[in-house]
């Protein structure tokens, strides 16, 4: 579903992403791990086509995303680390706005139902946005991701600054559309919640892919004592 | 085109939303509307005291009662420039070159009255019309509107979420436009129709021709500025890293198009091209008067010629002899001579007028506030074309007016018996009443082609620019 082929990103003579390979299949949740500045971003950045490469490409449903940005950015949901909504709309009104740009079009019953399976209080429904915390208003982006049928998830950190009850429900809400066919790229600082939630993970170090396994063969102490052999290498 | 629109939707519900757009919006109505009320306050006062001057002018020269048709040319009459129902909307240069100018045989007399003169001197730096208030207070409000269009996007992040859905930054840019340009005209069309209104109600003398192109024309013309600066606004926001830089682009621009550049321009066109003053210019046509054009044929020499060509034509030996009476038709070759003698200056006048008229026009290439500003005073027939216009006309009839009394002199009295010749109210009837038409609207917009030219290139070049950038640009590298 997602590949990358010797993607790389240089910035001068700096070089953010070196020859990245790369395959996710459907329903595979591929978590990337990585200190700050390993290329994480710059991964997700490169698939949502916010940047071009310098080399390589980067395929969405057999779709390079210089080619095609607005098929491939039509089956794809992106939840960054901090969803940032629109402050003067409230949370359904921020839904029903972005669901139309993506050519869905909902009642407010239905827009109401998503906002609350995908776990935002009723009573905050109608709020304007500028009184949600950051984990309501990742909720509103796993709202929009399934109200956009999204085939590809890419999230940059979304976790990153949660609670862990409100990290617990996004993970499990993750898992729900696994179950349904999505597949996810998913940038994290979060070993527990890699090693928790994703099907496959990698190890990204100074903009090289240097470790790439399945969830399933690793404990979490492995994974940490691999995660931080890298670190300190 | 669907994502524009519900990008626009979305924009107008935040502005509404936004007390900021809201109070702005405010203050524009009712500024615009304080200006309409003090336009029609200033043309219905204006107006009732032309009309009222004009009757007593009128009965003041009918009753004047008999006399020589030559101390009737001195005697002579005001004519009076009539405000035209644009000039409600731009006062354009009205308030500075005069409302009336008497009329007399061989003087062509200033224009007097100059509602500047009456004003303190902040009035005179500018009064608040409509024109000015959408000349240059609009372009404010719309950069307040429009200068954090992308940068707030970028700002918060929803710039990136927008873009993931498949949004071109191009359908987000128009859809922006669109909105502002909603907002622009809730405020406008209030505004317009009651412009429109008034005119009608005030019913007006028909001194505006082609009224009803010239009103669809300013309407155009103020659309384009407007859709100008929207553009404007949001792209410079497009390629600014942080609303407080866009905002200061944004008011450099605005600040370098209102103010630094015409009032520079208007400098330079004074120094490059200098008006003679008042007392250098009117000595200058006595000089000229008194000894010839060509400074060698003084009047005497003139008037003596004069006499020779007559006598040899008529075949007599005096002026006595003559079948007219030749003091009539040496006050009118005299009266024709001093007309060519103003000619001469008042061309030489004009053509430094249009240097530095020209000089703002092709400024206006640059400059699309001197472009609508020209364009503006050219249609509401406030313009310096307009008033110069009104000049050539009233010069003209004074022309006719005088020809006319030195003609009946010569052709009906004796030579030598100045003091026992009179006409009467027959012959003042038959000096009919000034009135006057504008140019047509064709005349006016060839004098300001340049300036429809170059509002119509900044449009077309944002467009082609604002398409090109949106393309080129990426959501994470405004």
């Amino acid at each position: 579903m997602l590949k990358a082929n010797g993607l790389t990103k240089k910035y001068g003579a700096f070089t953010a992403l070196n020859a990245l390979d790369l395959e996710i299949g459907e329903g595979d949740i591929f978590c990337l791990l990585g200190a700050n500045g390993a290329g994480k971003s710059t991964t997700i950045n490169l698939f949502l086509n916010f940047i071009e490469p310098t080399n390589g490409n980067a395929t969405i449903n057999d779709m390079d995303v210089s080619k095609h940005p607005l098929e491939t950015k039509q089956i794809l949901s992106y939840i960054p680390e901090n969803l940032m909504l629109y402050p003067n709309l409230t949370g359904l009104e921020n839904l029903d706005f972005f669901c139309g740009l993506g050519g869905k079009n909902y009642s407010k019953d239905e827009l109401d139902t998503l906002l609350q399976q995908s776990g935002l209080q009723t009573h905050f429904i109608n709020k304007r946005v500028q009184n949600y915390s950051k984990g309501m208003r990742q909720k509103v982006g796993i709202a929009l991701a399934r109200a956009r049928e999204a085939k590809v998830l890419l999230l940059d950190e979304p976790t990153s600054g949660l609670d862990p009850k409100a990290s617990n429900e996004f993970s499990e809400l993750l898992l729900e559309m696994k179950d349904k066919g999505v597949t996810t790229l998913m940038a994290t600082h979060d070993l527990f919640r890699a090693k928790d939630t994703g099907t496959h993970i990698g190890i990204m170090k100074e903009g090289v892919l240097v470790e790439k396994f399945e969830s399933k063969d690793v404990s979490f102490q492995d994974l940490e004592k691999l995660y931080l052999k890298h670190m300190h290498n | 085109m669907k994502t524009s629109i519900r990008i626009a939707k979305k924009e107008i519900k935040i502005a509404l939303r936004e007390k900021l757009v809201l109070t702005l919006s405010c203050i524009i109505l009712v500024l615009l509307g304080i200006s309409l009320y003090t336009g029609v306050i200033a043309y219905q006062q204006q107006q009732k005291t032309i009309t009222n001057a004009q009757e007593e002018k009128r009965e003041e020269w009918l009753g004047q009662g008999d006399k020589h048709p030559h101390i009737a040319a001195h005697f002579g009459t005001f004519i009076f420039k009539p405000k035209t129902v644009l000039s409600l909307f731009d006062f354009g240069l009205d308030t500075y070159t005069g409302t009336s100018v008497y009329l007399e045989a061989h003087y062509q007399h200033q224009f007097m009255f100059r509602p500047a003169q009456d004003h303190s001197s902040m009035i005179r730096f500018g009064e608040l019309s409509s024109a000015l208030v959408l000349q240059i207070l609009m372009p404010l409000l719309i950069i307040f509107l429009a200068y954090a269009s992308f940068t707030k996007e970028k700002e918060r992040g929803t710039l990136r979420l927008l873009s993931s859905q498949g949004v071109t930054l191009t359908s987000i840019a128009w859809g922006k436009i669109l909105a502002y340009f909603i907002i622009l005209l809730v405020i406008l069309v209030p505004f317009a129709l009651g412009l429109l209104l008034l005119s009608y109600w005030l019913k007006t003398p028909d001194t505006v021709a082609d009224l009803g192109i010239r009103i669809v024309l300013l309407g155009s013309t103020y659309m384009a500025y407007i859709f100008i600066f929207v553009v404007l606004s949001v792209l410079v926001s497009l390629k600014s890293s942080i609303s407080r830089n866009a905002l200061l682009t944004l008011l450099t621009c605005w600040i370098l198009f209102t103010i630094i550049i015409p009032k520079t321009i208007a400098n330079l066109g004074e120094s490059l091209y200098p008006l003679p003053s008042m007392k250098i210019y009117k000595e200058a046509i006595l000089k000229d008067k008194a000894d010839g054009l060509d400074g060698k044929t003084p009047r005497a020499e003139r008037m003596t010629k004069l006499e020779k060509e007559l006598l040899t034509k008529h075949k007599v030996d005096s002026v006595q002899q003559l079948p007219f009476n030749y003091e009539g038709v040496r006050m009118q070759a005299g009266e024709e001579y001093g007309d060519k003698v103003y000619d001469v200056h008042w061309g030489r006048l004009l053509n430094i007028f249009n240097k530095q008229n020209k000089l703002g026009s092709y400024v206006s290439v640059v400059n699309p506030y001197i472009a609508l500003r020209n364009i503006s005073m050219g249609l509401s027939a406030t313009d310096l074309n307009a008033s110069i216009d009104f000049q050539k006309k009233v010069e003209n009839y004074r022309r006719i007016f005088i020809k006319k009394m030195n003609d009946d002199m010569a052709e009906n009295s004796e030579y030598g018996k100045f003091y026992e010749y009179s006409v009467g109210l027959d012959m003042w009837k038959s000096v009919e009443d000034f009135t006057y038409k504008t140019p047509s609207i064709y005349t006016t917009l060839k004098k300001y082609a340049l300036e429809l030219a170059s509002l119509f290139c900044w449009t077309i070049a944002l467009i082609l620019f604002l398409n090109y950038i949106t393309r080129k640009t990426k959501p994470t590298n405004g």
